[in-house]
């Protein structure tokens, strides 16, 4: 299988974003980190690939600043599937 | 991390904060108990695996015709889990739904079809009526979430327990951490729901991504492991889950999908379904994911998804059913550049979870009697961790059983809990330490990747006797390199403790796979080696302990509650 550079899942709007705590609130992976009241920052995407593209932190997004962006290997993909079927082993 | 440990009391300790733990909570919270829940996620209005919305919910409304009484549905349950199924706790988990049902309904959560102010009722996977209620269920968790938080339950969120305490085969509580703060708590509780639902990143899919997977990918059996570890059976952990998902993102919708009359073709342009099942695209997901999959064995791939038969209206409410059950599935097809109405979209099979192996009512996970109450005495589970579960009414329902199980548990314990033995929360602080400060250990992403590669193989959807005994033994070897584990941070720390969690789990399936001598309910259990199904010698469970070198397991004939062998005193049903 091909190797990938991390990719970022969630694209954050600097001019948009108006740092409220949202994104690091919902984000059910413990992902998105934003130190609570800090209005100078931006949230930070600890952990790109940990992502499971649920979209909750861009349909929370009160300013709509994020946008989930897909990688290559999610919208062309190339997997042959008969690989996730198993080898077999003669005994 | 702060060296000191946070000791908290309570009655009940809730593991999960999804559906199954919610509804644990509130019987519980009603009779007045004290209430603790444990959770990953940091807002309970929106964690578990259907923070985001779900757009189904199968229940019998008891509304007048045969169908749809309790009666009748239990009736269909041995055949639509092939006969493995625990009959009493099933049969109780359908007798409760109309009454969960209804009660749901007074949090607020409105079942009904905008347009036309009823239930839009369909049937799908394979049931015998139109159970499935498809609604908007955007706001689904938000009104049990309020629930509980107006019930005053203490809730420790980005909070993950990573043991219970158990003594002489008696839950008294667990261990747990904050991985944002890194504080530890020691939590004495009457009993325990562990409700932390299926098992996830344990094969590879399409992308290669880990965590894009149909299931929630922060579900990772922590659950299955802990209740192992304190010596809770388990069972039917050799069924396995996959489904039909659009290719490179591994999403949830094909129940609306088959519901609302999609149909998949294969390279040829054949309608295949109706090959594996005169139901065609209705049958059970088992049978639908066993389909495509023997479709791209026999080299008819690739599979496609084919809506373009479908008039506009349908094709309407298939595009914001699919969005509430994944928000993000319009933006793939966007970039992807596919018009789902009017294109074939190409279909992969996705990974494996376990979970309850594509049919209802059979779970895979922690055996439990009809109180929801596990081999363990005052240790429950609900959800996709137990061995009845149904989607998200199965979680509502066995959930909210529990927390009735727990009030009657609590009221029966008479005499004092263990104290919470200090040797103990330290132990599990030092083995935390020594994770952190694992100069050149190795990453927990790479020890998953080898267990995913090891399970997709050999633990998959085709098994056989000399790669299952490859596949224990690789898994076991790896089990020696997770002291060595490092995490970066207290984050890592925590996705150290789920990848142990997700080996223990391969394990404990690939014991089960190896015992289960047979195959049942096609790629769910697939023996190259057993190819049939085996009535005669088969129409038992598989259950899993914990032994003296790893798990030994055990089968008991299905026409016995799996309660019959827990060798404890069961609550009494009141």
């Amino acid at each position: 299988m091909p190797t990938f550079a991390v990719h970022n899942p969630i694209a954050i709007d600097a001019e948009k974003c108006v740092r409220c705590d949202l994104c690091d609130w919902i984000c059910p992976g413990d992902l998105i980190y934003h130190e609570e009241g800090n209005k100078e920052k931006l949230p930070v995407v600890a952990y790109p690939d940990e992502c499971w593209y649920c979209g909750m932190c861009q349909s929370i997004c009160p300013v709509n600043a994020i946008t989930v962006v897909f990688p290559e290997q999610m919208v062309r993909n190339q997997t042959d599937v008969v690989t996730l079927l198993g080898k077999i082993v003669e005994s | 991390m702060s060296d000191n440990w946070t000791a908290l009391e309570t009655d009940l300790l809730v593991v999960g904060g999804g559906v199954a733990g919610t509804m644990a909570a509130i019987p519980a919270l009603e009779a007045g108990l004290k209430v603790v829940i444990c959770e990953k996620g940091k807002v309970l209005d929106h964690c578990g695996s259907i923070g985001c919305g779900v757009d189904h919910y199968l229940t019998v409304m008891d509304t007048g015709p045969e169908w749809d009484t309790p009666e009748f549905l239990i009736k269909h349950v041995p055949e639509l889990t092939d006969y493995i199924v625990d009959l009493e706790v099933a049969g109780r988990v359908i007798h409760e739904m109309p009454r969960i049902f209804r009660k749901i309904e007074s949090f607020g959560v409105d079942f009904k079809d905008r347009r036309t102010g009823d239930y839009y009722r369909l049937r799908s996977l394979g049931l015998p009526g139109t159970y499935h209620i498809n609604f908007d269920g955007t706001d689904f968790k938000k009104h049990i979430g309020e629930r509980v938080r107006k019930g005053k339950a203490t809730v420790l969120m980005r909070t993950m327990v990573v043991q219970l305490l158990v003594e002489d085969n008696r839950a008294y509580g667990a261990i747990a951490f904050n991985f944002r703060t890194g504080e530890w708590y020691a939590i004495r509780a009457k009993a325990v729901v562990l409700a932390a639902g299926d098992v996830n990143r344990i094969s590879q899919n399409a992308s290669g991504l880990a965590f894009d997977s149909w299931h929630f990918p922060y579900n990772t059996g922590d659950a299955q492991a802990m209740g192992y570890h304190a010596g809770a059976a388990l069972a039917n952990m050799e069924s396995v889950e996959a489904t039909l998902t659009p290719k490179g993102f591994s999403c949830q919708g094909l129940n609306a999908l088959v519901s609302l009359g999609a149909y998949f073709v294969n390279r040829q342009g054949d309608r295949f379904m109706f090959k594996y099942d005169k139901k065609g695209e209705n049958a059970r997901r088992a049978v639908i994911a066993d389909a495509a999959i023997n479709e791209y064995l026999l080299g008819n791939g690739p599979v496609y998804l084919d809506c373009r038969h479908l008039p506009q209206e349908m094709l309407d409410r298939m595009e914001y059913t699919l969005q509430v059950d994944r928000y993000t599935l319009p933006a793939f097809y966007r970039q992807k550049g596919v018009n789902f109405r009017e294109e074939l979209v190409e279909i992969s099979i996705s990974e494996l979870s376990i979970r309850r192996s594509g049919v209802y009512f059979r779970g895979s996970g922690l055996a439990v009697d009809v109180n929801a109450e596990t081999s363990v005495e005052g240790l429950f589970a609900a959800g996709d961790c137990a061995t009845v579960s149904g989607g998200i009414s199965g979680a509502a329902v066995l959930g909210h059983i529990a927390g009735e199980g727990v009030v009657r548990r609590v009221r029966e314990t008479t005499g004092l809990l263990p104290s919470i033995s200090a040797q103990e929360v330290e132990a599990a602080r030092s083995q935390a330490r020594s994770h952190l400060n694992q100069r050149d250990g190795s990453s927990w992403k790479e020890f998953e990747n080898a267990i995913r590669q090891i399970v997709t193989d050999y633990v998959g959807v085709r098994r056989a006797g000399p790669g299952l005994k490859l596949a224990l033994s690789a898994l076991q070897a790896l089990s020696r390199r997770e002291p060595a584990l490092a995490a970066d941070d207290l984050h890592g720390l925590m996705r150290v403790h789920e990848a142990k969690n997700i080996r223990m789990n391969a394990e404990i399936m690939a014991t089960a796979s190896l015992a289960r001598k047979e195959t049942r309910t096609g790629s769910s259990h697939l023996r190259l080696d057993y190819p049939a199904t085996d009535d005669a010698n088969w129409r038992r469970f598989v259950v899993v302990r914990r032994g003296e070198g790893g798990p030994k397991m055990n089968t008991l004939p299905t026409d016995q509650p799996l309660a019959a062998a827990f060798g404890r005193r069961a609550a009494v049903l009141t």
